[in-house]
């Protein structure tokens, strides 16, 4: 069996045994957190093994090609299935203290880890989908599995941010799959067989014999739709509220690992259009959301008070810096969104994880209210401290590294305006996590609270993300480098890279 | 000693503070201090062995790549004479301050009576770590790295003793700096485009249009750093910091690398577009006069300090920029005078640092006397009062006279840059009367009652102070024949 | 009357069907109603398949006929009907307004669909037309309604024109590829109808007015 089946049936099954604790009684909670950490373990040593195999320059197939694992496809499972081992033990620790001060009950428990794996089963379908409608397909499921994720704690603004997020979304995503079809009939009507006119790698091979007209009216379907989930401006706004309302786990996994499964569906669409009607045309379109939503998403972060919104504001912000990132194109502009994706997916699993321990630690988001953190508690202040540092794009650390690429990425592309701009909008956003800092970190802690630092489990994720955003801060590994350099050929198509993805 | 062995030493400078840092937190807190000179001594000695060796090998210039990414050099050290007299003035005041600290932040201090926290020393060493990185940094990449840390660092000392006001200025700083290193961004993506790399080096062969952006980038980021008008905002509150770092930081070092880079930048350059040095004089010039200005009603040492410290600055942008067209004398005299004149202030921030460490206070006022009550901190204020005076034969007074030659000297071939030298001139007398004053003030006489009822000096501060004022009476020459 | 025709009319008929979807008050009618627009859409693929001789879109046809006007209308109808009694909230536009935007938007869409090249369809680009238009209509529901309940149907409307869509531009797509779809679909409406039970509880109101604290 192919490692991929063996990846998804993992999780699917991990999701189902997770379910089926609730009837164990007083085990439940005991069974549950077992049968999640192993699920989640197991996963992520299958994806080592997957993107070995990729690192071999390997593509690999399952299903009768309809799912598939490219160097693009690769980083992006990595990121899924990373961010969702990390905010997946950090979970462990969180939800133990939800459980004590009774905002969920143990049945409520094993619905959680459900969802939980059956949403990152749903994100992986995405990413390897190579069928353009099961692309479709496992995004509306990201949405569905991911509903009861946000509105867990059944209060009123947690109902309100799940019925806005699986409405938004929902439609949506229905829009995409216009965009989605368009692309299947006019293929199918080139393409010798129907069953390949549905796959994305023969797509791509016949791209520059498609219509014009319609793969351009397909593309605008598929940014509007996907731009949706993406979090683009003006689509955005069910992002905040269901980032908000979600425990702080699961905003990690919605803001690190979601929102780049609906921007690689976006971004294998732009492959096949910019070669069926040359690059100018999607990478005008990207560029202005990309930048429509960094310039409206920075207003929003300088004026937020609630920890968890800022932080889901800030990711409107980069990605639409990805976004713009993959509109100015070129390697150079590819390579400086694939590294901010995965830059900011670690910056910001560990961030909202970290908002966890500010509301474990004083039961708010509320920014007005949360001071003295790094008093209170030590190794939680730091770690968010420095976080928002990193974040803010300080170096030693890796959002830096990909601000600048992105930037020099810019000014080839002949864009030094925008770009001073963007740098504009990147100082206020820096301004705003400092201010955070300043305001909630540092300085004196409150009378009444506890000192002491959450369980052990709740601070090792954080520390081992800090520890990968250094690392890549210093020196990019070259595993990675190697995954992104051929991630960003086969964005730009280039001959060699179409060479290597052909299917058996 | 091969240029291996230079690099080696250098990378050494760079990387045992950074990997020494992080034990502040873990060692007992005495230590911490201890462990913090201890490495700023390692990283001097080891940027004093690459200087004896770089002059020993006949002072040849040279680069090295260290980190490239598909063959492109993302950073490396350029070894020349600027970078080496730089370097080496940063280490040995980093090391100085280091060791003042140790007495300094301690129960002893009547203004601020505390055991250092482990984050001052793991900034500290952080800093000296970064400084050195930027100051031999053969990349614009290299530079824009090294100068985002050295403004985290700044932030991290500016905001220590977490009061407002001081958490306050430390923002103020770390956004006002960071305002200043979109330039560098800038000028940086601009340079990976007209050049393909990061290499400064590769400045030189470029068309005057990108020259003229990139080291206007550069110039902009220099204004940040080096506190120039209208970017000098966070300085005077950066007054906050406990005083060793105001020495360190706001005279010493960090303040430097604004001009340093404009300097570096210059350099590489070769020919530069004349638009570029009328608009680094003009700006120059402007700063100089409203610094001036502010700092004359200053009661406070450090306040007075901060506008003296804009004011110098603001003259050696103004004889680099002078130097662009055509005279190598002001380059020379510029970067000199960085170099004197981080030994002569920071010996002033650390006297005002033992001042408000024995008697508590910091204002002038208060303050007389101080030759009948404490002998070496009086020398060193008169030191130091003297050389920021321009009084012969310390130190500031050498360079301050070369750049002020280099400006007739390029005035000569444009009659109106005579004006700017002029009131380069101007402000030297005033600053000359003004510092006199305050030496009279300060120094002679009988004691104040402030002064009186001083306490003792801890050893560390002594030596630091002590090594300073020899410093500033020394280092005049030794700048003069290093540039040659 | 030949088939072609036959499609487009029917097509035509979907739009009727899903106005009265909209407008009619009571949750359990519009299930009822919804059913019989689901039906009507089972006949178009079934006529369809008729035409080009699919057997892809006979399955279609079956496993729409279980899921859009069994299963879809039952689960709606049974966790709806007890909303049956509650005072109805106001529409924000008029039955004449929506009449109107309906036709506004099938005009709009021609627009859109001009353009392509799709021999596949293209006989049908009045049905393809209509289709675009329901979907669009869908939304309208759902942003004109003030009753979640409404939204939901609005969804449900939303799917039938990306359905029909479906089986006039990719009835040549996989059978596997079309059981996904409806699968998803049937779940969406599982979800919708649980988080209303929810939120009904919890608010005791099924204004979309109320859902409005958080700041978007």
């Amino acid at each position: 069996m192919s490692l991929i089946v063996v990846l998804l049936l993992t999780l699917l099954t991990t999701s189902l045994a997770a379910f089926a604790t609730r009837w164990l009684g007083l085990w439940t909670q005991r069974a549950v957190e077992t049968v999640h950490l192993s699920g989640i373990t197991i996963a992520l040593v299958i994806t080592g093994a997957i993107i070995g195999r990729v690192l071999q320059h390997e593509t690999l197939f399952a299903v009768g090609r309809w799912l598939f694992v490219d160097a693009l496809g690769a980083i992006f499972l990595g990121l899924v299935v990373v961010v969702g081992f990390l905010a997946g033990v950090y979970s462990v620790g969180y939800i133990r203290y939800d459980l004590i001060k009774g905002e969920i009950t143990p049945t409520v428990l094993s619905t959680y880890y459900g969802f939980f794996s059956l949403f990152m089963f749903a994100m992986c379908c995405a990413v390897l989908s190579n069928n353009l409608v099961m692309m479709w397909v496992s995004i509306e499921a990201t949405t569905l599995s991911s509903v009861f994720l946000v509105g867990i704690y059944g209060r009123r603004t947690s109902l309100e941010a799940a019925w806005k997020y699986i409405v938004i979304c929902t439609v949506g995503v229905a829009l995409g799959l216009y965009g989605t079809v368009l692309v299947f009939a006019n293929a199918n009507a080139v393409m010798a067989r129907p069953g390949d006119a549905i796959l994305w790698t023969e797509v791509m091979g016949h791209a520059k014999s498609l219509d014009p007209a319609t793969i351009s009216m397909a593309f605008v379907f598929v940014l509007v739709g996907f731009g949706t989930k993406v979090g683009l401006f003006p689509m955005h706004t069910w992002l905040p509220d269901a980032h908000s309302e979600a425990p702080s786990p699961a905003s990690a996994l919605l803001s690190a690992a979601l929102l780049n499964c609906a921007l690689l569906v976006i971004i294998r669409h732009a492959a096949i259009v910019s070669q069926t009607v040359g690059p100018e045309f999607p990478r005008r379109l990207l560029m202005i959301f990309g930048a429509l939503s960094v310039g409206v998403a920075t207003l929003f972060i300088a004026v937020e008070r609630d920890v968890k919104r800022l932080l889901a504001y800030s990711s409107v912000e980069n990605m639409g810096l990805i976004t713009l990132g993959f509109g100015l194109g070129g390697p150079i502009g590819v390579a400086a969104a694939l590294l901010h994706a995965i830059n900011h997916s670690l910056a910001k699993t560990m961030l909202f994880c970290g908002s966890g321990n500010i509301v474990v630690k004083y039961g708010t988001r509320d920014l007005r209210v949360v001071k003295g953190m790094l008093r209170l508690a030590p190794l939680s202040g730091v770690m968010l401290l420095v976080g928002f540092l990193a974040m803010g794009g300080i170096p030693p650390f890796n959002v830096f590294v990909s601000e600048f690429l992105t930037v020099t990425a810019g000014v080839k592309a002949g864009y030094a305006w925008l770009m001073v701009v963007c740098l504009i909008f990147l100082t206020i956003v820096l301004a705003s996590f400092v201010r955070v800092i300043s305001g909630s970190i540092l300085g004196p802690a409150p009378a009444g609270v506890a000192r002491g630092d959450p369980s052990a489990l709740t601070l090792a994720p954080l520390a081992v993300l800090l520890g990968l955003m250094l690392l890549i801060g210093l020196h990019v590994p070259g595993p990675v480098v190697q995954l992104i350099s051929d991630a960003t050929a086969t964005v730009l198509a280039t001959p060699a890279a179409m060479a290597a993805s052909k299917g058996p | 000693m091969t240029q291996t062995d230079i690099i080696a030493l250098l990378a050494a400078a760079v990387i045992l503070p950074f990997l020494a840092a992080p034990v502040s937190f873990v060692v007992p807190r005495f230590l911490a201090s201890i462990v913090c000179a201890a490495s700023s001594a390692l990283s001097f000695a080891a940027i004093f062995a690459a200087s004896v060796g770089y002059t020993m090998d006949g002072k040849q210039a040279f680069s090295r790549d260290l980190v490239s990414v598909h063959g492109i050099a993302i950073f490396g050290f350029t070894v020349d004479r600027i970078s080496v007299l730089i370097g080496f003035a940063a280490g040995l005041v980093g090391l100085l301050v280091c060791l003042y600290s140790v007495g300094y932040m301690a129960l002893g201090n009547r203004e601020h009576p505390e055991v250092g926290k482990p984050r001052y020393f793991f900034f500290m060493q952080v800093f000296v770590s970064a400084m050195a990185g930027l100051v031999f940094s053969s990349t614009i990449s290299g530079q824009l790295f090294f100068y985002e840390a050295t403004g985290v660092c700044s932030w991290g000392l500016i905001a220590y003793y977490d009061s407002p006001k001081a958490i306050a200025a430390g923002t103020k700083a770390l956004i006002v700096e960071h305002i200043g290193s979109l330039g560098l961004y800038f000028a940086a993506a601009m340079f990976f485009v007209s050049a393909g790399g990061f290499s400064l080096s590769a400045l030189g062969g470029m068309g005057p249009g990108a020259k003229t952006a990139i080291i206007l980038g550069i110039l902009f980021a220099a204004w940040g750093k080096s506190a120039q008008f209208p970017l000098h905002i966070w300085l005077p509150d950066a007054m906050e910091a406990p005083t060793p770092v105001s020495a360190y930081l706001h005279a010493g070092s960090m303040v430097n690398i604004g001009v340093f880079m404009y300097a570096r930048a210059l350099l590489a350059a070769g020919n530069v577009p004349h638009v570029v040095g009328a608009i680094g004089a003009i700006a120059a010039t402007f700063t100089l006069v409203y610094a001036f200005f502010l700092y004359l009603p200053q009661l406070d040492l450090k306040k007075l300090l901060v506008y003296s410290t804009i004011t110098q600055l603001a003259s050696i942008f103004l004889a680099l920029s002078l130097s662009t067209f055509g005279s190598i004398l002001a380059f020379d005299g510029g970067v000199a005078h960085i170099f004197n004149h981080a030994f002569a202030k920071s010996l002033f921030f650390l006297v005002a640092g033992c001042l408000s460490f024995t008697t508590g206070t910091r204002m002038m006022p208060k303050l007389h006397g101080l030759l009948a009550e404490m002998p070496l901190v009086a020398i060193g204020f008169g030191t130091a009062a003297l050389a920021i005076a321009g009084v012969p034969p310390m130190n500031l007074f050498f360079s301050h006279f070369a750049m002020l030659a280099g400006g007739f000297q390029a005035s000569r071939a444009y009659w109106p840059l005579l004006i700017l030298v002029g009131i380069s001139i101007l402000e030297a007398v005033g600053t000359f009367g003004w510092f006199l004053i305050k030496f009279g003030d300060a120094v002679p006489g009988p004691a104040s009652p402030a002064v009186a009822g001083a306490t003792a000096l801890p050893v560390t501060m002594a030596v630091a102070v002590a090594a300073l004022v020899t410093l500033t009476l020394a280092s005049g020459a030794f700048a003069a024949a290093w540039m040659g | 009357m030949n088939g072609t025709n036959l499609v487009n009319s029917l097509a035509g008929l979907l739009i009727l069907t899903s106005l009265l979807v909209i407008e009619t008050r009571r949750p359990s009618r519009a299930a009822l109603l919804y059913a019989v627009q689901s039906s009507v859409l089972v006949t178009i693929f079934v006529v369809l398949a008729y035409l080009t001789h699919s057997t892809q879109l006979y399955l279609w046809a079956a496993s729409s006929f279980v899921t859009k006007v069994v299963l879809v209308p039952v689960i709606l109808f049974g966790a709806l009907r007890k909303f049956d009694t509650m005072v109805p909230l106001p529409s924000l536009m008029r039955v004449a307004v929506v009449v109107a935007l309906a036709a506004v938007l099938v005009m709009g869409c021609s627009l859109i669909v001009a353009p392509l090249k799709l021999p596949a369809a293209a006989e049908f680009r009045p049905a393809l037309t209509v289709s675009l238009a329901h979907f669009f209509l869908g939304i309208t529901c759902i942003v004109t309604q003030r009753n979640i309940i409404k939204q939901i149907f609005g969804y449900c409307l939303m799917e039938n024109g990306s359905h029909l869509t479906l089986a006039l531009l990719a009835n040549q797509a996989p059978e596997l590829v079309e059981i996904g779809i409806s699968t998803d679909a049937i779940f969406a409406v599982v979800i919708f109808t649980v988080l209303v039970r929810r939120i009904q509880h919890k608010l005791h109101s099924l204004d979309s007015d109320q859902l409005m604290t958080l700041k978007g």
